[in-house]
């Protein structure tokens, strides 16, 4: 079992590029954490300085209450799958997963024993004799899983794995993860730039950006309940309707103004801020409704899904007002629709891009 | 703090390996840099003279401007030929190079796209290359004794050609090989005809390829020594014959003209071998390296 | 490796394109092949310079040959060159590999460093024979070096002894051409991919055992490459050994090269230079054909090797 904790960790490379500026975070036995966030912003960094491969230039690193600073990654008691799967790829898939225990000098007849679980836990064990390169893509992805397993590492370390395949395969693979998870109960540490993934998968996310960690907490946390304008909109697909606009007061009341929309606030946010801020509504809570609501406007749009269908309306904004349907609801583009909304489900940010509560 | 201590003591190690290479590579040519500034005095001394107080460039002035110093008859001949004898390299080297990285470019791009050659084949050509040039040197004599080519330059530079051709191939192709199929699938779309999508698509990105091809054939043109002094007589003699030339006539250690000799005759090959290092290793995979 | 693309073969004016990109390549190669017929000519011929015109020699059959193979000098001369291109190649090898190992990863003053590492190869081979020449003199800078190491007057005279001189010669030539296998070496492991390493580190494996089993069977086709391309042309060196000792002293460095060149431009046996050309030529095509195949075996295995998880065959 693995508890990982951070203290105050910094990365900084050789031209004062502060890949990590501050990252403090506990990482409990057995859940299920992702590191999500856009390219760059230190989550992949972080991953590797948990592993071993970067140095922190500031910053402590505990692995079950001991300092691991100073370890090399294979005494960590970790195990890692690489975003393009590191398979040795001049031995065959056997071979591969022998090769953890084969180092740390398991006697041979354990060794074969345990290549078969790992194995038949990914259901790869035809594959056994063959090489990586004859394997197809998610073959390759269950080789570099089982090579890890085989090794009972206290925690897994995975960065972005799924990354390179499609999108099918992607979706069985992460079921296939989070199968694992479930049975090892062991702490798994995932990278990701795809929200959806952590969403799926995440006991806990933490959301970084620009090597900062710009909120942590459970999926529904992250989703409803964003800290800030950047997770907001990092998270849900579509992604959320952010308009930019003005709020003013008027008789105790305040109110939300922008081109083609206005709103009036619940008093939950009546003591916004007057002045410049932005509104933010989830597609899938903006509703048709027959007349009033808060916006009236043309479809310019329609994109079936299947399940749901996408409206897209013009605000006169740079961007579209998106608004998500039932897919057995047939709307044309030019139909003028009024939308409303549940004034629970108004979300306010401020100009500095931190949630109004 | 094992961790880093291991690390320290890795550096300190491969720093003192470095070290100890570095000198060895570099001692005998910092030997020959000074001593070609030697006075004449200082040539023979012991214990040697490891730096030089009385630096002079009478060195360069005698061998290469051929003033300053009264030979017998017999040395003169050969002493002002050194002159002549750049002349005689660079004219061979420059267009003997130009050909082979010419012919080199076409046919590389037709492996490279079209698979004209098979992959033996073009193994075989590499292999070309490696006969012992001395096994070659004999036939040719006769044989350009019979054209009257030999103490040409079309002579050398014929066999030159052949002779670096190999490389050339091998190298263009290795950097023609980085470049995707679809920019071509992509002007031919377009509409455009081959041969103009090999001058205005394919040339321009490979242009430091073909630059650092060029300028190692130069190398190896410019050094070649073998054949230019049996298929060379009077006429063609280049600077690494005319320094073995030089050597057999001066037997009395002449090292201070030696050196300037020397410096002369490497000197440009190094301040090309500094232009084209990083293409170096991108040029001479030969196959054997996946990218 | 790069794709052919197949339509286009049958296409009109394909044939032409062809030829003229090859024209010149075999232009060329067949300008030169009436020196080899004129070289078997004479190679079945007795003639030389000092007899008449060549088109009046006698025809020998194959004495010629034989007298070749029956001369012990010239077996001499071989077991010469073959020791000569093993050690240089195994010690350029050596030198080279372990200079690309210590040069792979990036630290400061690495490009510099690597600058001065290329330099040899960049040296005219004649310039480094007579430049050694100076430096292995008796009172040269070597024995000088040495003797500040040693605290005594150290007198070797590198060029006269020949064992000692044999040995010169072979570290003139792993001077010589370390770069070659160094750049090589460098480039073989610029092309490992870096998760490799990083995966078996993770997987508890030591230095030794990453260069082991990671990094040395991936590089075996980059390796094959360097020894071969450096024996072959280590068989065939010239300037150096010719340069420095002129076969001797004695003939103890009287490598093929060299005695090729005694019989056929100093001793004028035309015809015995002639046979002789040919058979080190057959010689010499057996070892590199065996080279070919190798070399050729190797590249398959790497095209297996790297063919990407899903990609078709």
């Amino acid at each position: 079992m693995a508890r990982i904790e951070m203290k105050e960790l910094r990365k900084v490379y050789g031209r004062g590029i502060e890949a990590v500026k501050r990252l403090d975070l506990d990482i409990e036995e057995g859940e299920f954490l992702v590191l999500v966030g856009p390219s760059g912003c230190g989550k992949t960094t972080t991953l590797r300085m948990i592993a071993g491969f970067e140095e922190p230039t500031a910053g402590e690193i505990y692995i079950d209450g001991r300092l691991v600073n100073d370890l090399e990654p294979g005494q960590r008691n970790l195990g890692m799958v690489f975003q393009n799967l590191a398979l040795f790829p001049h031995k065959t898939v056997a071979e591969n997963i022998e090769f953890g225990p084969r180092m740390k000098k398991v006697p041979p007849e354990v060794r074969g024993r345990r290549v078969r679980e790992a194995a038949e836990m990914v259901r790869i064990t035809h594959l056994l004799g063959k090489l990586p390169g004859q394997c197809s893509g998610g073959e390759a992805q269950r080789v570099a899983l089982a090579r890890t397993l085989v090794t009972e590492p206290g925690a897994f370390l995975l960065d972005e794995p799924l990354s390179s395949l499609d999108a099918k395969l992607r979706r069985e693979m992460r079921a296939e993860i989070d199968r694992l998870h479930q049975r090892l109960k062991k702490t798994f540490i995932y990278v990701t730039h795809d929200q959806e993934e952590a969403m799926t998968l995440a006991d806990r996310i933490v959301v970084m950006r620009n090597g900062l960690i710009e909120q942590v907490g459970s999926p529904m946390q992250i989703y409803g309940d964003p800290v800030s304008h950047f997770v907001a909109d990092f998270f849900g697909s579509p992604s959320m309707n952010l308009i930019g606009g003005q709020v003013s007061h008027e008789g105790g009341r305040a109110r939300f103004e922008a081109p083609g929309l206005a709103v009036e606030l619940p008093p939950a946010l009546a003591r916004a801020a007057a002045g410049e801020t932005t509104l933010g509504i989830r597609p899938e809570h903006l509703e048709i409704s027959g007349n009033g609501g808060v916006f009236r406007g043309e479809v310019r749009l329609v994109e079936p899904l299947g399940k749901d269908t996408l409206l897209y309306f013009d605000r006169g904004g740079d961007q579209p007002l998106i608004a998500v349907v039932e897919g057995t609801r047939s709307y044309r583009e030019g139909d003028v629709l009024n939308l409303s909304v549940d004034p629970g489900r108004l979300y306010l940010f401020g100009w500095d891009g931190k949630r109004v509560r | 703090m094992k961790r880093t201590m291991k690390r320290r003591l890795f550096a300190a190690g491969r720093f003192f390996l470095l070290g100890i290479a570095l000198f060895v590579v570099g001692f005998p040519m910092y030997w020959m840099l000074i001593t070609s500034f030697k006075p004449d005095h200082e040539w023979f001394t012991w214990p040697p003279v490891y730096w030089s107080e009385n630096w002079t460039l009478d060195n360069y002035r005698v061998v290469w401007a051929g003033i300053g110093i009264k030979p017998t008859a017999q040395e003169a001949t050969t002493m002002q030929k050194p002159v002549q004898a750049l002349k005689h390299s660079l004219a061979l080297s420059l267009i003997s190079t130009t050909l082979s990285v010419a012919f080199g470019t076409l046919v590389a791009y037709g492996v490279s796209r079209y698979q004209i050659l098979s992959d033996r084949r073009m193994f075989n050509l590499l292999m070309l290359r490696m006969v012992p040039p001395i096994v070659v040197a004999a036939p040719l004599t006769l044989y350009y004794s019979t054209l009257q080519l030999l103490d040409t330059l079309t002579g050398l530079v014929i066999v030159y050609v052949l002779t670096t051709l190999p490389y050339s191939i091998w190298m263009t192709k290795s950097f023609l090989d980085e470049i995707p199929r679809e920019m071509e699938q992509a002007a031919s779309i377009l509409g455009a005809g081959r041969w103009r999508t090999i001058w205005e698509v394919i040339f321009p990105l490979i242009r430091s390829g073909v630059v650092a091809t060029f300028l190692f054939i130069l190398i190896l043109t410019w050094s070649e020594y073998l054949l230019a002094l049996i298929l060379s007589k009077v006429d063609v003699v280049t600077l690494p014959v005319q320094l073995s030339k030089y050597e057999g006539t001066t037997e009395g250690r002449v090292y201070g003209y030696q050196a300037a000799l020397a410096v002369g005759v490497t000197l440009p090959l190094i301040v090309i071998g500094c232009f084209i290092r990083k293409h170096l290793v991108r040029g001479f995979s030969f196959g054997m390296i996946k990218r | 490796m790069a794709q052919a693309l197949p339509t286009r073969k049958a296409a009109p004016g394909f044939t032409l394109f062809k030829w003229i990109l090859l024209g010149p390549l075999f232009g060329l190669l067949l300008f030169i092949l009436p020196a080899f017929l004129l070289q078997l000519y004479f190679s079945f011929h007795s003639w030389t310079v000092y007899l008449g015109s060549w088109w009046e020699a006698e025809f020998v059959g194959l004495g010629m040959f034989i007298e070749v193979l029956m001369d012990s000098r010239f077996w001499w001369a071989v077991l010469r060159s073959l020791t000569f291109a093993s050690l240089s190649t195994l010690g350029s090898f050596a030198a080279g590999f372990g200079l690309a190992l210590l040069m792979h990863r990036p630290f400061r003053g690495h490009g510099l460093l690597y600058a001065v590492f290329i330099l040899p190869m960049l040296t005219v081979p004649v310039v480094i024979a007579y430049t050694f020449e100076m430096l292995l003199f008796q009172r040269g800078p070597i024995n000088g070096i040495l003797s500040v190491l040693l605290q005594t007057d150290v007198r070797v005279t590198w060029l006269a002894h020949p064992a000692i001189a044999v040995f010169t010669v072979i570290m003139l030539e792993i001077w010589n051409w370390t770069p070659f296998v160094f750049i090589i070496m460098l480039a073989g492991l610029a092309s490992l991919p870096p998760e490799l390493d990083e995966a078996a580190r993770i997987l508890g494996a030591s230095r030794w055992r990453i260069f082991r089993e990671v990094q040395l069977p991936l590089l075996r086709p980059v390796i094959m490459l360097a020894l071969i391309l450096r024996f072959l042309e280590a068989m065939g060196e010239f300037p150096k050994t010719w340069g420095l000792l002129q076969g001797g002293p004695g003939s103890a460095s009287e490598t093929l090269p060299v005695y090729l060149f005694l019989t056929t431009w100093q001793y004028f046996h035309i015809s015995k230079g002639a046979a002789m050309s040919y058979l080190v030529l057959i010689f010499t095509i057996v070892i590199v054909l065996a080279g070919i195949r190798l070399l050729r075996k190797e590249k398959q295995t790497i095209d297996v090797i790297y063919r990407k998880p899903g990609e078709e065959a």
